[in-house]
């Protein structure tokens, strides 16, 4: 018995976790495609926040379906109120790429707002042959080879917020962010 | 009731306040989720304060906003600008509720933060102490990240928070640093801001 109340709470954290992540990839991304003026980065947000409102509902359910007892009610709101904030996040990085599928050039000042941001965002699939394949982003050493910095990664429909253990595997999508050189050279090596 | 005082007009660029409400928001969420998951009530506090200043960065903005727009042509591109605040500000107060969580003593069931601590990157909240040899050192001379894998993120001086502090930003004897690192790190780093650890070890 307690021990399967351990794994339900582990689904919720993973649950929570990966709504989280998901939530701030969004804002990553959202304010990268207003520097860039990128319509698909912007696209990829929008499709993010319905991702996250898919989580926010089966994390809900998955909370609200424990058998808690009474004095553990507050404990559980907590949780609740904690996916509506960050669905709220999430909420957010939506409006701010919605700035760019207006048809209008952003402001210039946004631009400079978002200055440490980097030059280039460069979409890569990872071919059978690359070296990167079935690496740790830790063990593929990106940045250092090519100056260039994962954003994310598109794993089939999923889109994911890069950890240094996260595996690269054929077929993946990186989203970096670099300097125009960086882009060759990344192209290289995800697929030669 | 919430108080709202006259808050003063004065020439701020627009530049300059977005990026401040940029900034702010993004560090609250760190903040905010630490505070909750950690059930730490001054750090939840931190949060609930920098939400009134975001508040009162998005009325000046507004205000610079109105101002800057000469012809319809202007404004319709300001808008972008007023949307992107607005969402900044909505960012801080989704932080805010994450806050309130703590300091109106729901919580968030313990088990999880237990969970949560074995996953998670974490953050840390310590004061520095009047023993601790940090004092007086510069923020790019202790070479945290490569040391111990912590990185500073906010120092608390009083009422004033430095948000990425610089590299030649020296360490003052009550200052509240906001870091972030791996759990040995972070257990080290607290050691050496209470003055528990004398030794910098390489």
């Amino acid at each position: 018995m307690a021990q399967s109340h351990q794994k339900r709470f582990e689904e919720i954290v993973e649950r929570f976790v990966e709504l989280k992540d998901t939530s701030e990839l969004m804002i990553d991304l959202a304010y990268s495609s207003l520097l860039l003026n990128s319509k698909e980065l912007a696209e990829e947000v929008q499709k993010l926040e319905e991702y996250v409102d898919k989580l926010h509902t089966d994390f809900e359910l998955l909370v609200l379906s424990s058998k808690f007892k009474k004095e553990e009610a507050r404990g559980f709101l907590g949780l609740i109120r904690l996916g509506v904030a960050t669905e709220k996040i999430a909420d957010a990085a939506a409006e701010i790429a919605e700035v760019v599928l207006r048809e209008i050039e952003p402001h210039p000042v946004l631009k400079l707002t978002i200055e440490e941001a980097e030059e280039t965002v460069t979409y890569v699939r990872v071919a059978e042959y690359s070296s990167l394949v079935n690496k740790t982003l830790r063990e593929a050493r990106i940045p250092e080879e090519t100056g260039m910095w994962v954003l994310a990664i598109r794993k089939r429909d999923k889109c994911i917020r890069p950890k240094p253990d996260s595996k690269i595997e054929v077929g993946d999508i990186l989203i970096a962010s670099g300097y125009a050189e960086g882009e060759e050279d990344l192209k290289k090596l995800a697929s030669p | 009731m919430p108080r709202f005082e006259k808050i003063e007009y004065k020439p701020i660029p627009v530049r300059e306040l977005l990026l401040d409400m940029k900034n702010l928001s993004e560090l609250m969420i760190d903040l905010a989720y630490s505070s909750a998951l950690f059930n730490d009530k001054e750090l939840a506090e931190d949060v609930l304060e920098l939400e009134i200043r975001v508040d009162t960065l998005a009325y000046l903005l507004e205000i610079e906003t109105m101002i800057a727009a000469r012809d319809a042509e202007d404004a319709e591109a300001l808008t972008g600008v007023s949307t992107v605040a607005s969402a900044a500000d909505k960012i801080s107060d989704a932080a805010a509720d994450i806050a309130a969580i703590v300091t109106q003593n729901i919580g968030v069931h313990p088990i999880v933060s237990e969970i949560f601590e074995k996953v998670e990157e974490r953050l840390m909240r310590v004061k520095v102490g009047d023993e601790s040899i940090l004092v007086e050192k510069q923020i790019g001379e202790l070479d945290l990240v490569a040391r111990m894998g912590v990185d500073i993120i906010a120092v608390r001086r009083n009422k004033d928070w430095m948000i990425n502090p610089k590299e030649n930003e020296q360490i003052r004897c009550g200052d509240i640093i906001i870091a972030r690192g791996a759990p040995s790190g972070v257990k080290e780093f607290k050691e050496l801001a209470g003055g528990k650890r004398q030794k910098l070890e390489d």
